[in-house]
């Protein structure tokens, strides 16, 4: 497993770990859909997202407060990202499948991401984020 | 006690300036002893940090269920003056106008017969949990009248009675709501949720009565003994949520150009009187009053299924009273000696007027305010009321529920949702929820005593006790 839940008293913190930032990106997307919908989606539908920030920490948070939007109206479960990723930019695909009850209510809701909290750092050759989910 | 902390009282403790640099006035928190056992450092870091900002006036407050939030401490509370002050929304929160409000029932606990089909019926009419959505279909016209008028448009569209609005804070609208701050993006989430629990920590019980320590207070409220109640906990869902991610954004940004420096990055803030703050202002606003007809749509649905089931007519459930406790509202309070209009962040704490305030409804100007504390799931929640002492100490605010001592991880170890479904059954609480695993991490003993939190707010005099109310049924988001 790349990402897991650590302690935290209020709400949801997880370590996201890879080996390149792209991919810690994708583990990042799935440990989101983890924590609404019980487990990540399966592939199936696929979607374009276009992400701009000004610095490494507030893409990533962007990111994914982009995916909170975006699975609430879109109702997308999403299964990877596959990103090109530049320090303030990033581009790619979402592949997912629609919400469905029976299958994605073992989670709770995410209302927003914290930035307290929030480390992206890249250490001995893997990719670490910690954050925050305020649930 | 942590160190650095001073005992300034029974109950009180105080942080000194100094405790983090930059602190412009002290913190005060009220805990007991046995409450202090479970208190974080990080959460009067937090208190601490919130301290350094431009304008607070007097005290860095935070109330006995004070745990490790971001920016602010959940059960923080902070005013600042309106000339050099800010406004942060890591003072009101993500859930903006998350609240609570109790509706009672002329029904007695034992004429709740069939109270499996009262559930189930609840739990079909109001969607409820992640992905849950609306059966109304608002035009976009409809969404901008939500924002700018709050619950009296629910009422207008016949979600309840024109008195019910007399009986919500603010009577259900903030004035100063901007449905032009409110981004498309947070609109688009607004429109298919209005009218929808939610999921977390939120709830509609079913609850008794059980016991009345303030008889007197306890009949101006109209609540006795033995008498069924609904208490209905949300907010303004993924609208609110956005609007806290966009502004949040913004004011981040802001916080740089008007050279604020801040320990935290989510208390990013902007000086009230600035374009930054005004239109943070104006989305927070039109968010309230989205959640307050969502409580009013809630209660609706509720409503309707009492009468069908019971025969209980529509009018005759009275909405005792529906508190915010996520925000921050422009309050006039005494600081110096004078009363001066401030601007009061609640994140987690609710206001508690006392008698003969200004902006309570007249039947309870002798009581001061109702205050809603909701207990967790399986745990009693209780009935207050405001008090002169929360004026003078906290511009006027208590504690807002219990908050959690147990992280989510701990808790999915210990015990599993199916059995703490049926543990509540054996004590006779239904729960119904989207999944048991909806359920798993919000077991009772995850959060603080309720009755230890409210003990606090009592014994200070922050707010006091009227009634102790215990779930009979429970819808879980």
């Amino acid at each position: 497993m790349t990402f897991w839940e650590l302690e935290h008293t209020a709400d949801v913190k997880v370590r996201v770990v890879a080996a390149s930032l792209e991919e810690l990106y994708s583990e990042a997307a799935r440990a989101l859909m983890s924590v609404i919908y019980g487990r990540p989606g399966d592939n199936g539908v696929a979607r374009e997202i276009v992400v701009l920030a000004h610095d490494a920490e507030s893409l990533v948070h962007t990111f994914l407060s982009e995916l909170l939007y975006i699975t609430d109206v879109e109702g997308l479960v999403i299964s990877r990202a596959d990103l090109s990723i530049t320090e303030n930019e990033l581009r790619g695909t979402l592949f997912g499948e629609p919400f469905s009850p029976a299958k994605h209510s073992g989670g709770r809701e995410v209302k927003g991401i914290s930035y307290s909290g929030l480390s992206l750092r890249h250490e001995h050759g893997s990719y670490i984020l910690d954050v925050i989910f305020d649930v | 006690m942590i160190a650095g902390i001073q005992s300034i009282g029974p109950n009180e403790w105080q942080v000194p300036i100094g405790y983090v640099p930059g602190m412009r006035v002290p913190g005060i928190f009220f805990l007991s002893p046995s409450l202090s056992e479970t208190l974080e450092e990080g959460a009067v870091r937090q208190l601490a940090n919130v301290a350094t900002m431009p304008g607070i006036v007097k005290y860095s407050l935070a109330m006995p269920d004070i745990h490790w939030g971001y920016g602010f401490p959940i059960g923080g509370v902070a005013a600042f003056t309106l000339e050099g002050g800010v406004i942060s929304p890591g003072g009101v929160g993500f859930d903006i106008n998350c609240g609570v409000r109790l509706l009672s029932t002329p029904l007695r606990e034992k004429d709740l017969s069939n109270r499996r089909e009262l559930i189930e019926r609840l739990f079909r009419e109001i969607p409820t949990g992640v992905g849950g959505k609306s059966g109304m279909r608002l035009s976009g016209r409809e969404l901008t009248e939500i924002l700018t008028d709050g619950a009296a448009w629910a009422v207008r569209q016949g979600y309840g009675l024109a008195v019910d609005t007399v009986f919500c804070e603010e009577e259900g609208c903030m004035a100063g709501a901007d449905p032009a701050t409110v981004s498309e993006k947070a609109r688009a989430r607004g429109v298919p949720q209005s009218g929808t629990l939610g999921s977390g920590n939120h709830f509609l019980e079913v609850q008794v009565v059980r016991e009345v320590y303030d008889d007197q207070s306890a009949k101006v409220f109209g609540v006795s003994p033995g008498q069924v109640c609904i208490m209905i906990h949300c907010g303004s869902r993924g609208l609110g949520h956005q609007v806290c991610t966009d502004h949040l954004r913004v004011l981040e940004a802001a916080t740089r150009r008007y050279g604020i420096s801040l320990p935290d990055r989510q208390l990013a803030c902007a000086p009230l009187d600035s374009p930054e703050g005004r239109a943070y202002f104006g989305a927070m606003a039109a968010s309230a009053n989205y959640a307050w007809a969502n409580r009013q749509i809630i209660t609706h649905a509720t409503r309707k299924v009492i009468e069908s089931l019971y025969g209980v007519p529509y009018s005759e459930m009275r909405l005792v009273y529906d508190v915010a406790h996520n925000v921050a509202k422009m309050e006039e309070h005494v600081v110096d000696g004078k009363r001066t209009r401030v601007c009061v962040h609640r994140k987690g704490a609710t206001r508690a007027f006392g008698p003969a305030s200004p902006g309570i409804p007249s039947p309870y100007s002798s009581t001061g305010q109702p205050v809603i504390i909701p207990g967790s799931m399986g745990t009693p929640s209780f009935l207050l009321r405001g008090t002169d002492i929360a004026m003078e100490k906290t511009f006027g605010s208590t504690c807002h529920g219990a908050g959690r001592v147990m992280s989510r991880t701990q808790a999915k170890r210990k015990i599993t949702g199916k059995e703490i479904r049926e543990s509540l059954g054996k004590a006779g609480i239904l729960v119904r929820a989207p999944s048991d695993a909806s359920i798993a991490d919000e077991a009772p003993d995850v959060y603080k005593p309720s009755a230890e939190v409210v003990k606090v707010v009592h014994d200070v005099g922050l707010s006091r006790l009227v009634a102790r109310l215990e779930p009979l049924a429970v819808i879980k988001g």
